[in-house]
Order: C-alpha cells, then structure tokens, then sequence
C-alpha cells in the first residue's frame, strides 16, 4: 500500500469548486454576503463618521482653552526651564503666554480708581483655538498694540468712559481699541475681579506693574503639532520640565464637553463592535446552514478520496471570498453612510464637521469583516472533519454528534476548546483595535465569553428539562405543541446555534439602547436648558439679598439664582507636614497660601459623590475635597487639613471625595467645610444665574446700577457652544443607535430564516401524512416562540448586567428600564416566530414530490 | 485481497444498542466478483460500507492487501480510498455543481497527479458519454448520471470496485448498460468487484453470492470460478 506523501487539491481546483458552489446558491450567498457588508458597512460608516466628530468636538474643546496644553505658573521660568521648553519647541510645539494679574485702573476725567483682572497676550499668537470677539469688529493682531487695550463693557459702565478714550493702568496711558466681547478662554483663565481689561504682554512689561509684586500668575498655552507626539506624551514631558506649574490639557477644559466625549466614545465604540459581532452571526449561522445543506455532498468527496483539508480548503476559500465581497460592499456602503450623514444631519448640527475621507476606517472595516467571517466561521468549517462518508450509503440511523449538547461536545473536544479560545482571542483584539474605550473593549469582550457559556449551559439545561417534560406528559399536549417542543431537541437540531446567536444579538441591541437611554439622559442633565450662563464676582453678604431679589424680578432671569460663599484661607499643614514641605503633584506652591473655603449643607447641584459619604452632623471639622484637588495635594478619605483664616485655625478631616461636572456655581469650590468652621468669618459670595443669552447685556446694566461694585462675567456663548455639541452628540448617538439597533434586527432575522432548510424534508413528510399548512405552522410557532423566549431572557438579563457596568463605568447613572427590557424579550419572541414563519412559508407551498426526487 | 476477520457493527439508538452485523468473517481475493445479497436491513450496505473504509466496525478488523484499514486515522483512509477503491451508489452521488467530466476528473485533482483529462474524456467516451461531457449531473438522465459515476469510480483504475445496488435506480436497459460495464472492468482490467444488489438477475453474473440474514451470512456460494 501507497504511503507516500499524498498529493493535496490544488487552490485552483478547491478555487474552481467553491465558485461553483456559490454560483450554484446565489441567493443563500447573497444573505451571507449582505450580512458581512451590513456588520462592515455599520463599521466602516459609525467608526469613521465618529473620527470625524470627535476631531470636530475636541477642536471645540481646544477653543475653551484657546490651546492644546496650560500650564499656569506664579513665576517666570528659571533658565534652565527655558531651554527644555525650548527643546520642545523644536518639536514643533508653540508657545504663548498670558499674564493675568490685577491692577487699579482709571479714567482720566474720572479721579475714583477701579480694580480691574488684566490679561496680557501675546495677540500674534494668542489664542491657538477659537476667535477674540472685538466690537467694533476686528482683528486683535491689529487692534492690540503696545498702546492700546480692549476692555469689557462693564467697565466702560463704571467709568463712565468710551472706545477711543484713554485709560490710565499703573504709570502708562492707554487708547481703548474696543470692547473685549469674547475671548474664548475666559472660563479656563479663572475668575479675576473686576471688569477684564486685555493689554498686550510687552506693554505690561512696559507698565512696571509686575514689578510691583501684585498678583501675577503665569499661563503658558501650547500648540501641538502632527509630529510633536500625543497630548499625554507631551503633557507628560511638562509636568516633568515644569514641577511646580498646574498643567491642564483641552480635554479637562469642560467637563460636560469632555464627559459627554468620554460617553460618545464609548457608545460608539460599543456600537462599532456591535455592528462587528452581529453581522459575524450572520455568516456563521449562514455558513453553518450551507454545510449542513452540503453535508452528502462533503461524504461523496470523502468517499472518492479527498482529506478534510482537501474539503476545508474549498470551504475556507468560499468563507475568505465570501468575507471579501461583503467587506467591499460593506465598506463602500459605509463610506457612502458616513458622506450621507451630514447632509441627512444637516439641519441639527450647529458644527460644521471636518470631514475626512477614512482610508483608516474603510480598512479596519474590511479587514475585520474578512477576519470576523473567518473566525466565526470556523466552528461550521470545522465540522467538516466529522462528516461519515458513510453518509453516502444512507442517512445516518445514528447521529452522535447531533444527539449531544454542545457542551457534552465542547467538552469531550479538544479542537472545539481550540477554536473557541482562538475565536474569544481573535474578538478580543478585534475589540481593542476597534474599540477607542478600553473600558468597553474588555467589559464587552467579557460579556460576551460569559454569555457564550451560559447559553450552552441555558441550552443542554432546557433541553433536558423539555424531554423529561414530554416524556411525561407527552400525550396530553396538543400535537403542535407536542411536536414544536420535540423538534428543539432533535438529531441535528439548530437550537444550540439560534439560541446563542439570537441570545448574543439580544443582548447586543438591547444593551446599545439602554447605554444610548442612560448616555442621552445623563447628558440632557449636564446640558439642562436653564444651567448657569452668567457668574457674579464679589457680592458682600450686605449686598446678597438684594442681588438675590433683583435678579428675581429680571423676567429674563430662569430658575434661581445660585450662590457660592467664599472664605480666604490658607493651608497650614496636611496630614502633619506643614505647607512648605508638601509634596505637590503640578501644583503651584503659592495657590495654597490663597485657597478659597466654603459651605455647603448638602452635596452641591451639578456634584457627584467619588469616595466617602456626606457629613450628617456639623462637627465644624468635616471636609469635602474635589477629586481634582486631592489628586494635586495627593489627599485620601481622612487626610487631615490644617487651615487658617482671619486668625482662627480651623482642623478638619477629609471624610468625601466629590467630582464637579463645571455647569454650576459650586464647581469653582475646591474646599467644602461645615458652615459651623466658618461661622462669623468675613465672606464674599459668588452667584450664577441662567438668562436668556439675547437679554444679558440689560441684566447686567440692571446689576451694574444697582450694585456697580459686582462684577457680573458673561458666559453665554460659551453655554451656547457646549449646549449645541451636547445637542449634537445626543442626536448621532441617537441615530447610530438605531442604525446599529435596525441593521442587528435583519441580520438576526436572517439568520433565523438561514436554518429553514432543515425543515423542507418535515414539511414534506407531515404533508405527505395529511397535515394542513396550519398544523405546520402551529409546530413552527411553537418552536420558535420557545427559541424566542428562552434567547431573549438569557440576553436581556446580560444586556441589563453589561449595561449597568458600562454606565457606571462611564460615570452614568443605571435604571432598569423595565418597559424596553420587557419589550425586547416579548419582540424577541415575535421575530423568531415571525421570520421563522416567514422563512417556513415558501416550503409550506412546495410539492411534497419535488423534494422526495432530490433524496 | 480483502480479508475479514470476527468484524461486528453495532449501533445505539437511545437507550438501544442494535447489533447490525454479527461476527462476520470474509476472504475476497483479487479479481473476484463478489455479489452481496440479503433482504433489506440484513447489513448489506453496512458491511459493504466497512469493507471500504467508509465506516468504523465496532470490533474485528478489515484488511486491504494486508493492510487493516479499519483504525486508520482519517487521512491515511482518504488516501486508501482515493488509490485503491472505487464507488459506485444507488443514488449517483455527483457532485451537483460540477460538470460530468469535473466529476470524473476530481479523484485526479484529490489522488492523483499529472493531468487525468485525457483518462477521463476517454472514459466517459466509453460509457457513451462523449457528447455530455460538459453537462451538469442535473442535465443527465438517471442511466447517464450513473454512468458519469461509473467513469469517475474507474478513473484512477482501482484495484477494488465497490458497488451499492447501481442498477437500483435504474430502468432494465440502462441497468444493464450499467452491470455490463462494471462486469467488463472486472473482466478486462482485473479490478475485485464487490457488488450489492437485491437482484438476482444481478447477483448470476457474479463469480460468488454472498446472502445476509440479521447481520450474519448465511450463505456462501461460488457460481463459478474466480
């Protein structure tokens, strides 16, 4: 006998037999095709559209800061300092600083000085990101010069003065330019006092006023370039060139724009992976059916002498091609989506997007629909190897493999084990490469092992239980019911595969709607229409009632007017080591001779708790830190802070960690004591107020008359600008959803409809024996109502679990919404009924005939 | 040579075990035309199926040559079949999506090497298929289809021919078209034919009858001399 090396089928002729059995089932194909091009073109169009919005939502957040990078200082650097942000520099990494300090300032036909927050810029190259408002209108580079400066309209007010008058600062005489209306970074540079006068940054050399030693603090903006290396990289480098400065980067700028980009990426991202695994379900349970339909003919060629690789080779390169097709299609299609979404976008978005053609995308989408069509199909593809060529002399009496569980298989199968690692390891890189969160790359990952598993257990479980069931009461059912249970556990039944890809496609669409429901309505919070849009600086305690009630009585005025008192303190020691030998993580040393303390009773709005519990009693020593705060004076739960104020010590012990989300008075609070430690001790309040953006120049008048000494900082349009991208994110994220949501109800139902084959040779029989199309629908519905219900619990309870973990993750709120879950286990039911009927009901009209010839 | 020994089937069906074949025990030397009869559940295609490798016995072994092909791995049985026996069936068995000439030449593409073309058009001229070489089983008629199995069984002339009731599907002239070609195979290239057939029409070409009853034979005889 032979035993030399046996030679293997060519590719071309494995080529030649695979096209023509694709060619041979078009339309079978076609769905596994169509099933590929939906899962990438969901892909290609939601990852590449989402490139496209997020550079276009963290261009918004760099105008906020008006840079890439901050880093704010009390000094100016020391020599050495310079030359390493010199080397930066060289990197391709701009600079500019802004000065702020404040100065008395005056009118010269007006002898009363006025205390003003004065900005010095460099105006060639300030600000990087965004547009300083001037009105008259113009250009700051040629507005601003040595001899002149932009004032805010408040103080032209208080100073009874005009744009083109003069205004004297320290020792120098100024020409007013114009009137500051916007400059885009007024929230990130802090609330100075008084009106902003904006001067040049060699003019304010000139004045002598830093000299002085008044309150000066440095803020050196950055600009990053394409090869200057990633903001972390870059942020990193000047933590370590400047220790002592406070660096923040753009995506710190607000944190209801950043939030909501932290949350839209993760959706997103969950979205894309969806799309992915969704469309694999489709193809595999489409490739599962083909080779169950091909099964004689994989016998016959077994029989004639081919190996198992022979046969896999013919079937890999159907899968490979079949992958590539549908990837192409796909792509194209999700390239075409992504053009399609602004214009069908249009009218909602207030940002125009920076649209860029998405090679990275469109081939991450064809590359992960060949490598998920592949990966998923190898469980079908590897069953070739237990196909009997003795299947050729008759059907099977005996069916092993079709009369076990999955599990017992999984259990009792080394290569099965294989080929789920290599399929769980190959989705989990998949879902790194494609998922921009890692939190929900892992979190889905996992979910998805976990829910694999129990589905085999859920699975072998019912079976189980449905034959102990009918084998009991068997004869006392109706024959459809009878005979639709009986029909989940039959040899080479698809219940195992329907259950596990309608229970991971549950859970898929169900958990894209709960996170885009928990996402949305958290961001509708953080977005609210009536949050604040104009600060108060310096209201005494005198004057707080009355500023309260007269903004009462503006009718412009929504909501109520929030107020924030402030103590100046300052640090004496923490945790036992005093000031002047703390370790400081880029915080400068001279912030903590000037902290501002407050109050509060309960946790502030727009607050949320991020360690520890609120205080219950006043015990004058409980002290609650922002997280921000704690991370740069490296505090835990019970650090002890030692502050002093107006000559009393006050001792006090960290007992809360909480997070601002930047929308309200009390996010410009870093240090929340007891009112009982700071009874009696001088306060200045600060208030927030929401008004109508078109009426706050009259609001301001009326505040400026009736109480000139408080400085009232309008930042409606910045308001305006986060509340339009909040808006924008809500509405793609709404649509992507139900895009993603649509596209895995078709798949799903095609899938279902893919394992129809099987029942040609029942219906044929039952009709041949009498049965009406009614009885044969009737089994049907029976069994894939069951499918349904058992799929949909299964999923939907994992949907509710992924979810609440997303959410949290992601710092959202999670709340069993009972109606949706309700509505996808019932729905889930529906479709397996509907489609699998839908598919049944071109058979039911087949000649019993016609298909007996074929056997 | 195909050698038998003490070779068993048994199935479970549920909590059933079904003995198909019971301790049967076979020479079949080279050359010789072996025809397999019984009624219809006495293990005929079973034993037919074990003698080729197609199946697994429960014990007892089968010999090719002197090879026991019975607890070969997967492959190495591929290989058996594919050089050393050819099949013919009841029901045809071609690949749906190839032509009659792919079919006949696909255990050349899996075996063999160098071109089989020529082997193959010759063969399926010489079942009287020259014209429909490029026609797809579906485009055949049931005496043609069989016969395109038939070119595709001799192609890499195997010394050993197995047969499961090829005349079955058959009308009586394209089944003797058929038997007549298996019966020249036999005769002019020495091939061992094993033949299965409820036929007795069949079975008197053979030079041995073998009768199953229950799983076990229970007759034996030579009809003429191999």
């Amino acid at each position: 006998m032979g035993t030399n090396q046996k030679p293997t089928l060519t590719w071309a002729s494995a080529a030649k037999i695979a096209w023509r059995e694709l060619q041979a089932s078009r339309a079978k194909f076609l769905f596994v095709i169509l099933s590929v091009a939906i899962g990438v073109a969901a892909l290609t169009g939601v990852r590449g559209f989402s490139d496209s919005f997020q550079k276009t939502l963290l261009g918004e957040a760099r105008t906020i800061m008006a840079a890439d990078l901050s880093a704010r200082m009390f000094r100016q650097p020391t020599q050495q300092e310079e030359q390493q942000l010199n080397v930066l520099a060289s990197h391709g990494i701009q600079r500019t600083e802004v000065s702020d300090t404040v100065s008395m300032v005056s009118s010269p036909g007006d002898p009363v000085p006025l205390l003003v927050s004065l900005k010095a810029v460099d105006p060639r190259q300030y600000p990087f990101y965004g547009t300083v408002v001037l009105e008259p209108a113009g250009d700051l580079r040629q507005v601003l010069t040595d001899a002149t400066v932009v004032v805010a309209e408040d103080l032209l007010i208080r100073l009874h003065t005009q744009v083109g008058a003069s205004l004297k600062i320290g020792d120098s005489t100024f020409r007013i330019a114009a009137v500051l209306v916007r400059e885009p970074d007024r929230m990130s540079s802090g609330m100075g006092l008084g009106p902003r006068v904006m001067m040049t940054q060699s003019a304010l050399e000139k004045s002598g006023l830093l000299q002085q030693g008044s309150r000066s603090g440095e803020r050196f903006l950055f600009k990053l370039s394409s090869n200057s290396g990633n903001i972390a990289t870059v942020r990193a480098r000047l933590e370590q060139v400047l220790p002592d400065a406070q660096v923040t980067d753009f995506r710190e700028s607000n944190p209801a724009l950043t939030d909501g980009l932290k949350r839209s990426t993760g959706l997103l991202s969950l979205i894309c992976l969806v799309a992915m695994v969704l469309g694999a379900i489709g193809v595999a349970m489409a490739m599962r059916a083909h080779l169950q339909q091909r099964v004689e003919v994989l016998a016959i060629m077994k029989s004639i002498g081919a190996r198992s690789s022979d046969i896999l080779r013919i079937y890999l390169f159907q899968t490979v091609l079949l992958g590539l097709v549908g990837g192409l299609i796909g792509a194209s299609l999700g390239l075409g989506v992504e053009w399609i979404f602004p214009s069908l976008l249009g009218r909602f978005l207030p940002i125009h997007l920076d649209l860029q053609f998405p090679w990275h995308s469109a081939l991450a989408g064809l590359g992960t629909g060949i490598l998920t069509t592949v990966l998923f199909c190898l469980p079908p593809l590897l069953q070739i190897r237990s196909v009997r060529p003795n299947l050729v002399l008759r059907r099977m009496v005996e069916e092993p493999s079709a009369q076990r569980s999955l599990w017992t298989r999984l259990r009792q199968s080394k290569a099965q084990w294989i080929i789920a690692t290599v399929i769980l390891l190959g989705l989990g890189a998949i879902a790194a490469a494609l998922s921009d969160s890692v939190v929900v790359g892992r979190w889905f990952a996992g979910a998805l092992c976990a829910l694999l598993l129990v589905i085999l257990g859920v699975s072998a479980l019912t079976l189980r239980v449905l034959r102990a069931f009918l084998s009991r009461t068997r004869m006392h059912l109706q024959s459809a019911v009878r005979h639709g249970l009986a029909n989940l556990y039959r040899p080479g039944n698809q219940s195992a595969a329907v259950l596990a890809a309608l229970g991971v496609g549950v859970m898929l669409i169900l958990t894209v709607f709960l996170m885009q429901h928990g996402v949305i309505g958290e961001m509708k919070l953080t977005s609210g229409p009536n949050l604040p849009n104009i600060f108060l600086v310096d209201i005494s305690s005198k004057e707080l009632d009355g500023v309260k009630h007269l903004l009462a009585q503006q009718p412009a005025v929504r909501g109520d007017v929030e107020t924030l008192p402030s103590v100046a303190g300052r640090i004496i020691s923490v945790d036992g080591t005093a000031a002047e030998g703390l370790k400081l993580k880029n915080y400068p040393q001279r912030l903590l001779q000037t902290v501002s303390l407050t109050w509060s009773r309960e946790l502030p709005e727009g607050s949320t708790m991020a360690q520890g519990t609120w205080w219950d009693k006043d015990d004058g020593q409980s002290l609650v830190v922002t997280e921000h705060i704690a991370q740069r004076l490296q505090l835990h739960l019970g650090s002890r802070i030692v502050f002093t104020s107006n000559g009393r010590t006050m001792q006090t012990n960290v007992v809360a960690i909480i997070r601002h989300n930047g929308q309200h008075v009390y996010s410009r609070s870093e240090f929340i004591l007891t009112p009982r430690a700071l009874a009696g001790l001088p306060v200045v309040w600060y208030g927030a107020a929401h008004v109508d953006p078109s009426q706050v120049g009259a609001v301001q008048r009326a505040l400026f008359n009736a109480y000139p000494t408080v400085t009232v900082i309008n930042i409606a349009d910045v308001i305006e600008t986060i509340q339009g991208v909040v808006q924008q994110i809500t509405i793609v994220v709404r649509f992507l959803a139900a895009f993603s949501i649509l596209a895995g109800a078709v798949i799903l139902a095609s899938s279902i409809a893919s394992t129809q084959f099987r029942r040609v040779r029942e219906v044929v029989v039952l009709k041949t024996l009498g049965a009406k199309r009614n009885h044969i629908a009737a089994v049907f519905s029976v069994e894939f109502i069951v499918l349904g219900l058992l799929a949909g619990l299964v999923g939907v309870i994992f949907a509710n679990l992924l979810s609440r973990v997303l959410l949290h993750r992601l710092d959202v709120a999670f709340h069993v919404e009972w109606l949706a879950t309700a509505l996808a286990l019932v729905g889930t039911a529906v479709l397996a009924t509907v489609t699998g009927w839908a598919a049944s009901f071109r058979m039911l009209g087949q000649k019993p005939l016609q298909v007996l010839r074929e056997e | 040579m195909i050698e038998v020994r003490g070779l068993k089937k048994s199935i479970r069906n549920g909590s059933r075990t079904i003995e198909i074949l019971k301790h049967i025990d076979l020479l079949v030397p080279s050359g010789q035309f072996v025809a397999i009869m019984g009624a219809s559940g006495s293990g005929k295609s079973t034993l037919l199926g074990l003698l080729a490798g197609l199946d697994s016995p429960t014990a007892g072994e089968v010999l090719i040559d002197g090879t026991e092909i019975s607890r070969l791995p997967e492959d190495k049985l591929a290989e058996v079949r594919g050089r050393k026996l050819g099949f013919v069936f009841q029901s045809f068995q071609l690949i749906p999506t190839l032509t009659a000439l792919e079919n006949v030449l696909l255990p050349h593409e899996l075996n063999g090497s160098g071109n089989g073309r020529v082997a193959a058009e010759d063969l399926l001229r010489s079942v009287g298929l020259g014209d429909r070489m490029h026609h797809y089983p579906i485009q055949l008629s049931g005496g043609e289809q069989q016969r395109v199995a038939l070119a595709r069984a001799f192609v890499l002339q195997p010394p050993i021919i197995f047969a499961d009731e090829p005349t079955g599907n058959l009308d009586s002239e394209n089944g003797a078209h058929v038997l007549d070609l298996l019966l020249k195979r036999n005769r002019t290239s020495g091939a061992t034919l094993v033949l299965v057939t409820h036929d007795a029409q069949v079975s008197s070409h053979a030079d041995r009858r073998i009768v199953l009853r229950d799983g076990s034979i229970v007759e034996d005889t030579m009809q003429r001399p191999a």
